[in-house]
């Protein structure tokens, strides 16, 4: 093959540069990409093959290629309950979260006008970005035995329940966590629904429950879905607020990821883990989605 | 049920659910004044003390250092990548353009304890492989906050870019303006409010990450999260309160400026 001359690389390069146009949009998306492949979606794949490796106390690399770490994960009782209380813990929290954030999000839409609605919903999206570490201090000032929420109901006369280092904290703390994502989420669904349809059922005699039921509802489906399924993976997903809130006896997933990974140093059981959550997670998730998919299309027939 | 009912019942619930979700961050900000020494109900007497023992915690002061050092780089990091990359993704055609936006988008869907464990391990081996220190040292940091940064960033920017107006950037190009020209005279100003807050957005999602970088600090290089955290697992004192309080003016300011450039809930 000819080799070009420096002059001639010079020429071409300076034509391509003349031709007008945006610059190129592969050039653009390429080092962020690089990126992505080299930090996410390579590490993903080697501790995907690293759950099929052998474990050796005190040594890092061992090749293998055995189930032996998803046999054990299955086996192990202990495992098996902390898997059942992430999933248990998850849905509880989702489901308060769909309960609560919706009224919050139709209020925000068809009651408040538009200069609170955008106050009200920096008030909201605010507390979620402070950061999970604060947010669980703060419930933990709260729940505490001497918290606040202690100090109010002896005020009142009442013994207060012991709720730090309890599922319900936890699942109090969750909540906090996910509801403004709910909120958001319902806010901009319900958004595009036109009020006309709920004024006309309303002219016709429904009650405000059942035009909820019969009109809001079906046609909210796809944004209820969206932050349900968000809520959930968050919460199959959550660190701090069972760490810090749930207490040394209270086990969830993703502690216990880090706990194998980094402390017992075990990766090719704690990359089983890992995948374990990610699974369960993806297929209950993806399951749902199905599910509600097909009921939708029959409740708009 | 009246319409007046109606509206009182979304009314209440509202309510108790914005005290619900504001609430954490009022009683920490307030228990940072409190005297008593072992954070409780009710107030023993009001001081400012525990602002001085934290600016005296090692941990915490060399963890926001460590944090902000991060955070800006992460944020210089993610609009390098991120503005090209929201160009790309906007204006360019190419094939396999919604795999490589899904893919750019990847790091806010996976899981942080799933990608920074995988990224824990990765780093090791390539410790091993080339015999260098990754994990636990400020380069394995800035890699994966930049990851964290970056889809935020691509979502802000590509929103912006999509409804910027074409039809000024192609009257540009007729008048002779080369593509160059036009990147820098018209489709980045138009775009500015959007980097301004996707600034100021990877900065504070860098500042608080804890799951990632759990597995990525050393010794002697923690981030402000994670020393809260480990500060967290053995007392419960002002100390962490008035760091809290302190975070919380970071961030919120952060937002409140950023908001004015582009809706926060765009982001969402």
């Amino acid at each position: 093959m000819a080799t070009l001359a420096r002059s001639e690389v010079l020429a071409l390069d300076r034509a391509a540069r003349a031709r007008p146009r945006i610059p190129s949009g592969v050039g653009g998306v390429l080092p962020g990409t690089l990126l992505v492949v080299l930090a996410l979606l390579g590490p993903l794949a080697l501790m995907l093959r690293y759950s099929f490796n052998r474990f050796v106390p005190g040594e890092l690399m061992v090749e293998g290629l055995t189930l032996a770490n998803y046999a054990k994960f299955l086996h192990d009782s202990f495992y098996r309950d902390v898997l059942l209380t992430t999933l248990w813990v998850a849905a509880l929290s989702t489901l308060i979260c769909l309960v609560l954030g919706f009224p919050v999000a139709y209020a925000l839409v068809r009651q408040v006008g538009p200069r609170w609605k955008s106050k009200l919903l920096i008030l909201i999206i605010l507390p979620l970005l402070m950061g999970n570490a604060v947010r669980t201090a703060a419930w933990m000032v709260i729940l505490g035995d001497k918290g606040l929420l202690a100090a109010l109901l002896s005020g009142m006369g009442l013994t207060p329940p012991r709720l730090m280092y309890t599922p319900s904290a936890v699942v109090i703390g969750l909540v906090s966590v996910t509801l403004p994502f709910m909120i958001v989420t319902l806010q901009s669904v319900l958004e595009r629904i036109d009020p006309v349809l709920e004024e006309a059922a309303e002219s016709l005699g429904a009650g405000h429950l059942t035009i909820l039921r019969r009109v809001v509802l079906p046609l909210a489906l796809p944004g209820l879905l969206a932050g349900t399924m968000l809520c959930f993976i968050l919460s199959m997903n959550a660190y701090a607020t069972p760490v810090l809130i749930g207490g040394p006896q209270f086990h969830m997933m993703a502690p216990e990821v880090y706990q194998q990974v980094a402390k017992a140093m075990n990766w090719p059981f704690g990359a089983a883990l890992a995948f374990v959550l990610m699974t369960v997670t993806l297929v209950l998730t993806t399951t749902a989605n199905v599910l509600v998919q097909r009921r939708y299309r029959r409740w708009s027939e | 049920m009246s319409r007046a009912g109606i509206r009182r019942t979304y009314g209440a619930i509202s309510g108790a659910v914005l005290v619900f979700i504001v609430l954490p961050l009022v009683v920490i900000v307030w228990v940072s004044f409190f005297a008593n020494r072992i954070l409780a109900f009710p107030a023993s007497g009001y001081t400012l003390d525990w602002y001085a023992r934290a600016l005296d915690t090692d941990a915490f002061r060399d963890g926001f250092v460590t944090s902000v050092e991060t955070a800006l780089f992460a944020t210089a990091a993610s609009l390098t990548l991120g503005v090209p990359a929201s160009l790309g993704l906007v204006r360019g055609r190419f094939p396999g353009r919604d795999a490589v936006q899904a893919l750019l988008l990847a790091p806010m869907v996976v899981p942080g304890i799933v990608g920074g464990a995988a990224l824990f391990i990765a780093f090791i081996e390539v410790e091993a492989l080339l015999d260098i220190q990754v994990a636990g040292t400020l380069g394995g940091l800035l890699v994966a906050h930049t990851l964290i940064a970056l889809p935020w960033t691509i979502r802000l920017v590509s929103a912006s870019l999509a409804s910027a107006d074409r039809a000024i950037e192609e009257a540009a190009a007729s008048l002779g303006a080369d593509p160059l020209t036009v990147l820098r005279r018209v489709t980045l100003p138009a775009i500015r409010p959007a980097i301004v807050a996707a600034a100021l957005f990877s900065f504070v999602i860098s500042f608080i990450d804890l799951e990632k970088s759990i597995f990525l600090v050393g010794p002697g290089r923690t981030t402000l999260q994670i020393a809260l955290v480990n500060y967290l697992e053995w007392n419960l004192d002002g100390t962490v309160a008035a760091v809290a309080a302190v975070q919380i003016l970071i961030v919120g300011t952060a937002l409140l400026v950023s908001d004015r450039y582009a809706r926060l809930a765009q982001a969402f």
